[in-house]
């Protein structure tokens, strides 16, 4: 109920202030969830991240088949869809123009750049554009908190997990050494954590926030991405502009789920 | 109205001071702290500047760096700075209008290969009705103080080329003076600071033909310590970033050390006491 009364308390404080325009893009592998999480954005049950251009059904009737969310498709390269963002900041609200730009996990293999060359000078300078890149990540099979009852065949070997970092870390250095905010998402958080725990440790309140921005940060990467933190310092010291920042994210969980776009919000 | 320009190399914490500045009454606020001094933010900019202190230094973020600007596109950032007269009821009035730059501005002094814009910059910062220039520097290695004392060397000769050497009044601060290296010479900064670590810098300054009585030294701390008598910085370095990103370890024990003495020196011409 606080919380609820919280958010009706920023929202009559929302007054008609610039709109500030932005790219931010996703990027990943296949079937992390890219997509899966930026149209759990626009469900219209939200917390201090709203949607305001875009409605949910809308969306959710062109992305889904037969009850699943299609693949992004590979020949386009881009999906690009421009999305009014209004997040509650500790200073108020503020309303961002975002140009999201998903991108298909088909992109990342050597073999469809080689097929694509233009497609992917695309991409690439669209990724170098971007105010702000999520990069999202699945969970590995040996995690000790997966969830028994997944398939772990699913997911990546902690080996491949880890290769396939040290690969992001080295496009992010050579290809993004001018990125301003990378963001790391370790995605799919409710098969292998605690949710609603997470989220009383995580979860953002605007006026009486448990834990910093650095401290979340801190908290995710000693708990869940303890195999690559030298990794983590490396792409940091090479891009030129914010510290990465990692969050676990999930379309099960709002406030999870709104946290790398407050941030990005608060920093862009 | 003074205007006034910042300079330094980057993320040497210009914008952040700024921040501190504009946060700065509901800081005291929060503390419960009675000070001579009321910092009113005036206009939208310096307001962004509040919000910016709210939105990303409170719940421990960094500052993104700022962008290179012309003179025209920089923000500028009103203050009113009450400063209650000891013994009297009286009221003194400071209005100012500061313009921070980017740290690459300052970086690219040092090579001599000064590129066409930043000149254009330099040279609108050197106009005749901007009162004073605070040089903010955030290292003491002493690589350094090379750096340092070439791009002085440098903005010196602007200095000449637009006749601003008798004038122009120049605040020295090292910031971040938070850290353990730094926090005991703040006292006398031109000897423990200055002196110690930056010689050559301050040599540049003091050999020059610049007018002496228009220098000053001075040590500040955005972040400040934890407490009276807990010293401890009250921030933490970020990995990776070799100390040059840090963040408020204790959020709600912020409280600055110096914000307002170089100001108020550059209005002035007047020195106070610290902490204040």
């Amino acid at each position: 109920m606080i919380e609820l009364l919280n958010i009706l308390y920023y929202y009559s404080k929302i007054n008609c202030e610039e709109v500030i325009t932005l790219g931010i893009i996703y990027i990943g592998d296949r079937a992390t969830g890219k997509t899966s999480l930026a149209l759990e954005l626009t469900n219209p049950k939200y917390n201090y991240v709203r949607i305001t251009n875009c409605q949910y059904q809308d969306l959710k009737d062109k992305l889904f088949r037969d009850g699943e969310i299609q693949p992004t498709a590979a020949l386009n390269s881009l999906y690009e869809n421009s999305l009014q963002v209004e997040v509650q900041l500790p200073a108020g609200a503020k309303n961002l123009s975002v140009n999201w730009v998903d991108t298909p996990g088909e992109v990342w293999r050597k073999s469809w750049r080689k097929d694509n060359p233009d497609n992917w000078q695309k991409l690439l300078n669209n990724i170098q554009e971007s105010e702000g890149i999520i990069l999202v990540l699945p969970p590995y099979r040996e995690m000790p908190s997966l969830n028994s009852s997944v398939d772990s065949s699913l997911f990546p070997t902690k080996e491949q997990w880890c290769q396939r970092f040290q690969r992001w870390v080295n496009f992010f250095q050579f290809e993004c050494p001018k990125a301003q905010q990378i963001t790391i998402c370790l995605n799919k958080a409710d098969l292998f954590c605690n949710i609603e725990k997470e989220e009383s440790e995580l979860g953002y309140h605007p006026r009486h926030n448990r834990k910093g921005w650095f401290e979340r940060h801190s908290y995710v990467k000693q708990r869940y991405f303890k195999v690559v933190q030298t990794q983590l310092d490396q792409i940091s010291s090479a891009t030129e502009g914010a510290p990465v920042r990692c969050f676990i994210t999930t379309i099960h969980n709002r406030s999870l789920l709104e946290l790398p776009w407050l941030y990005l919000a608060s920093q862009l | 109205m003074g205007n006034l320009v910042i300079i330094g190399p980057r993320s040497s914490g210009k914008t952040t001071y700024l921040c501190a500045l504009a946060y700065w009454p509901q800081r005291q606020a929060a503390l419960h702290h009675q000070s001579i001094f009321d910092v009113d933010p005036i206009g939208e900019d310096s307001e962004n500047l509040q919000k910016q202190a709210k939105n990303v230094i409170m719940p421990q973020e960094s500052l993104q760096g700022t962008k290179v600007l012309t003179f025209s596109e920089m923000a500028q950032y009103q203050f009113q700075i009450k400063v209650k007269k000891k013994f009297s009821n009286k009221t003194e009035l400071i209005n100012l209008v500061v313009r921070d730059s980017a740290g690459e501005l300052f970086d690219n002094l040092a090579s001599g290969n000064i590129n066409p814009d930043h000149e254009e910059i330099y040279q609108d910062f050197l106009r005749k009705d901007v009162v004073g220039c605070l040089i903010l520097l955030g290292d003491w290695q002493k690589e350094d103080d090379e750096d340092y004392s070439a791009s002085i060397k440098n903005f010196l000769s602007f200095l000449d080329q637009y006749d601003r050497n008798h004038d122009l009044k120049i605040a020295l601060a090292m910031s971040k003076c938070e850290r353990g290296e730094l926090w005991t010479g703040r006292i006398d900064p031109y000897l423990d600071i200055f002196g110690a670590h930056l010689s050559q810098t301050r040599l540049v300054l003091e050999k020059s033909n610049f007018n002496q009585k228009n220098l000053e030294f001075f040590a500040i701390s955005t972040f400040g310590v934890l407490a009276r008598n807990d010293p401890r910085p009250n921030r933490r370095d970020e990995p990776g970033k070799k100390g040059k990103w840090s963040v408020l370890r204790e959020p709600q024990k912020w409280k600055p050390y110096n914000l307002i003495a170089p100001l108020y020196w550059l209005s002035t011409g007047k020195k106070l006491g610290a902490n204040v």
